[in-house]
């Protein structure tokens, strides 16, 4: 009698498999979590349960939450656009430096001779066609040469943040304020470019705009003649010759789209919270966790600002933790914590295709 | 048929290899159910069946590539598992597949003991090229072994995969479909080396729906339908008919069907050539089909099928030459152009091309649809249901993933798209079907054919490319046979018979119409 464990191909995908796994991949990451919270000598429950309560218990911890997942729904809707048609664009975190320099440039630079809602249209469109214009180079070779857009994304991403490190740090640029002396700081948007908060809350008005924009996304997949062809050359691009739809064109429109959507989120990091370029406050890795709320979420523009509110308020625990009574929780605990969703909900995919079967067989003897 | 197992018993010594009510399921299907056969020393078995009766998972087990669910193996009356096709060929058993496994930048010596266990670490060529070169000669396979794989034929590169297992030690072999991708010429040459290898005591399990040839080369007859066994039949006891019946449950016979050849020109093709390279894959064809008719291409595969489809469809720019389309020059524009001049076209592959598997039936039928920003799937979603009745297209439904369907069922669909609104005001005026009903089964095959029958009575002027010689003949008003991307014969159907098609096909037409 030998028990084998195989894998097969599922005949169909019912759409709980793609929402259980996720699901699933959070629960095994926190297990894992817990093993190393337990070695390292903390209570994983008491942990677990502060992290949740620093999130999402309270009307500021909401907010809070809020605030962080602003930026990640537009940076994991922009790799959820490319990755969906199996184009990695992992640069989006260069793509929201650009997009921050560009629209910190069009709010102090455009802000002042515009009014409000002008001002702040200017720099979210300033901050997008940054980014679009950073994932240019990328866009291109990839579509007419087919040079990997997993290393041109990411080598942009370097350039990207050590301009911006030059454009504070490394020279007088236009983006630096000049009043400042002690430690450079980047010169402040006008008031009128500000996207307003509620309240005395730390999100506003840039969570309602990502919103609009998973909606714009989704129409534009779902509904339009661009979305449909970016699926079928995503799914066959043999298909697409056949059809007369070019590979071409559609991918570098996906990728310059992805692009575009990565400088977005920069725009919404200044216009919303930074108010400057900040080369310090953008390394939070948004673009990269971007890539994670993608990956969670399947790519659905819903289910990646879902993703996003979970994240954030994970990244948001992170800080909180540290000031738990007794020893002080490591704030990488949180880091860890999304690495390994990413890892499980990358694995967890084989499941949603294929289905383990226990087989047992009598052996013959030979 | 079971063989009743006290005859087996006593015969036993004389049975190089067997199958034992041998079951084999695959998530969805049982490809073998039940299945009993037997391979007498010395002989010729045949496995036939239509495509997706189970043959070829019979001969995997067979040969260790799969194991059964059920059942054993039996190798000269002994049970054995075979786990691989490596325990398969220790026990002298050796498959030659329809896809050849060779490495192209390899030379035949190379491939022959490539993976061998039993070979010293360092090559010694000589050895292997002079012990390949006698296995050639005795059984009738010319083959150089210091040739490279990647500058042989089709029909050489067989004769490598057989000389593989006989080096190895094979007494069993296994051809799957061998005559799939020979000339005719050539799949006598292939005979007379089985012949040789019988004569010797080698048994071979030969895997094929061709009745012609099963006929003439087999002592014995399995039959398969739908995963089960239909029939066990010597040869010299049966007939061609007979088989026909075990295989489809029924008589058939491919009815003769033709149309009009007068119409106006539909589309023309003058010159076309296409090189990539030092490549010629098109060298100068000319052609032209009528509203009306049905024009046949016939050949053996990689003969320029492909790639002429291809560039009559607009999705490759020829090198030279021009083709029309309703009267518009529609060279080089592309598909959409092509479309819009009155071009419908079925690809041979038809899920990945044709179809896109992972969108749902409805969005796959917008695919070669006019384009408007907004989809407007609700009048797909309705043109879809309509053919899913029609055609009888067995789906769980309009948004069902394409991936989903079977050949037969995704060819259905392929149609309903292309054909829709044929001869009207704004519809497709010509039709090019590749491999039409490959891989389907009789019944839909007869669909298929119906629906192009219909599609030339409604004025349409149909291109039929396709390398099953009987359905062109049964379908198509005049025939063009393709050879080294050159038309080597072209006329009308019933004028042209089985021998100058086949002579055509293999190159040795007298008098070529273009010369490369």
């Amino acid at each position: 009698m030998t028990v084998q464990l195989r894998l097969e191909r599922r005949l169909e995908q019912r759409w709980w498999h793609a929402a259980l796994t996720p699901v699933l991949a959070v629960l095994a990451a926190f297990a894992v979590g817990a093993v190393f919270l337990a070695v390292e000598g903390f209570n994983p429950i008491t942990v677990y349960r502060a992290l949740f309560e620093a999130s999402f218990t309270s009307t500021f911890g909401i907010t809070d939450s809020l605030a962080i997942a602003t930026p990640l729904v537009v940076t994991g809707l922009a790799a959820g656009v490319a990755f969906r048609m199996n184009l990695f664009n992992i640069g989006a975190e260069g793509q929201l430096y650009a997009g921050a320099i560009a629209g910190s440039w069009a709010g102090f630079a455009l802000g002042p001779s515009l009014p409000g809602p002008l001002a702040i249209a200017a720099v979210l469109v300033a901050s997008v066609l940054g980014g679009v214009l950073w994932a240019l180079p990328m866009a291109v070779f990839k579509a007419r040469f087919g040079t990997s857009e997993i290393i041109t994304s990411l080598m942009l991403t370097f350039v990207a943040l050590y301009l911006m490190r030059y454009l504070i740090f490394g020279s007088r640029s236009y983006w630096r304020d000049p009043a400042v002396t002690n430690f450079p700081q980047g010169k402040k948007i006008d008031p009128s470019a500000e996207l307003p908060l509620f309240g005395s809350y730390r999100t506003g008005w840039g969570l309602v705009i990502v919103i609009a924009v998973a909606v714009a996304v989704w129409v534009l997949i779902r509904f339009t003649r661009p979305g449909y062809d970016m699926n079928v050359v995503g799914s066959s691009p043999a298909a697409a010759a056949y059809a007369g739809i070019s590979a071409l064109r559609v991918t570098l429109f996906a990728l310059l789209l992805s692009g575009g959507l990565g400088g977005l989120a920069g725009g919404v990091e200044v216009a919303s919270r930074a108010h400057a370029l900040d080369p310090n406050g953008l390394e939070l890795g948004l673009g990269f966790t971007g890539i994670v709320v993608a990956a969670l979420a399947r790519y659905n523009p819903f289910g990646i600002i879902a993703v996003a509110v979970f994240l954030g308020g994970l990244r948001n625990a992170g800080v909180a933790l540290q000031s738990l009574p007794g020893d002080r929780v490591p704030v990488e605990v949180s880091l860890m914590l999304q690495g390994a969703i990413l890892l499980f909900a990358i694995g967890a995919e084989i499941f949603v295709r294929n289905r383990l079967r226990v087989v047992r067989s009598a052996a013959v003897a030979t | 048929m079971v063989t009743d197992s006290g005859g087996r018993d006593q015969r036993e010594q004389g049975i190089a290899l067997a199958a034992r009510r041998v079951t084999k399921r695959f998530p969805g299907v049982v490809a073998n159910e039940d299945v009993d056969f037997e391979l007498a020393e010395g002989e010729v078995h045949t496995l036939l069946g239509e495509n997706g009766a189970g043959k070829s998972t019979l001969a995997a087990m067979l040969c260790g590539l799969y194991q059964p669910d059920e059942g054993e193996i039996l190798r000269r009356g002994r049970p054995v598992r075979l786990r691989s096709p490596r325990e398969g060929l220790a026990q002298g058993i050796g498959m030659v597949h329809q896809h050849f496994r060779l490495v192209d930048r390899f030379t035949v010596a190379e491939n022959v003991v490539l993976g061998d266990p039993n070979q010293a670490r360092i090559l010694r060529r000589g050895e292997i090229e002079a012990r390949v070169a006698a296995i050639s000669e005795q059984f009738g396979l010319p083959i150089d072994p210091r040739a490279r794989i990647s500058d042989l034929t089709v029909g050489q590169r067989q004769r490598v995969e057989i000389v593989k297992v006989l080096y190895r030690g094979a007494d069993v072999l296994l051809l799957d479909e061998p005559t799939a991708v020979l000339t005719p010429q050539e799949a006598e040459a292939l005979f007379s080396t089985v012949r040789a290898m019988t004569a010797i005591g080698k048994s071979v399990v030969f895997i094929s729906h061709k009745l012609g040839e099963v006929m003439a080369i087999s002592d014995r007859v399995t039959v398969l339908r739908a995963g089960r066994v239909t029939g066990e039949v010597a040869t010299r006891d049966s007939s061609a008919s007979h088989l026909a019946e075990l295989m489809v449950g029924r008589p058939v016979e491919m009815e003769t069907r033709r149309g009009n050849t007068t119409g106006a020109p539909a589309l023309e093709a003058h010159g076309v050539r296409l090189v990539d390279g030092d490549q010629v894959a098109l060298g100068g064809i000319d052609l032209t089909v009528a509203a009306g008719e049905v024009l046949g291409i016939a050949g053996v595969a990689g003969n320029g099928q492909r790639e002429l489809a291809q560039v009559l469809a607009g999705m490759t720019t020829p090198t030279a030459g021009t083709v029309r389309i309703g009267g518009d020059d529609v060279t080089g524009r592309g598909v959409t152009a092509a479309r819009r001049a009155g071009l419908a076209f079925v690809p041979e592959d038809r899920l990945g091309t044709g179809l896109v598997p992972g969108l749902s039936l409805t969005d796959n039928l917008l695919l070669t649809r006019k384009r408007s920003f907004f989809v407007d799937r609700r009048r797909a979603r309705a043109e879809m249901a309509e053919a899913i009745d029609s055609f009888e297209i067995k789906t769980p439904g309009t948004e069902a993933q394409a991936r989903v369907l079977s050949g037969g069922n995704a060819q259905k669909v392929l149609l309903a798209r292309e054909l829709a609104g044929l001869g009207t005001d704004g519809g497709p005026s010509v039709v090019i079907v590749s491999s039409p009903t490959r891989g389907l089964d009789i019944a839909a095959a007869e669909f298929v054919r119906g629906l192009l029958h219909d599609a030339r009575l409604r004025g349409g002027a149909v291109i039929i490319v396709s390398e099953d010689l009987d359905e062109v003949r049964s379908l198509s008003d005049r025939i063009a046979v393709l050879y080294r991307g050159s038309v080597a014969l072209v006329g009308a159907a019933d004028e042209l018979t089985v021998a100058e098609i086949g002579q055509a096909m293999a190159g040795v037409a007298p008098e070529p119409q273009e010369v490369p």
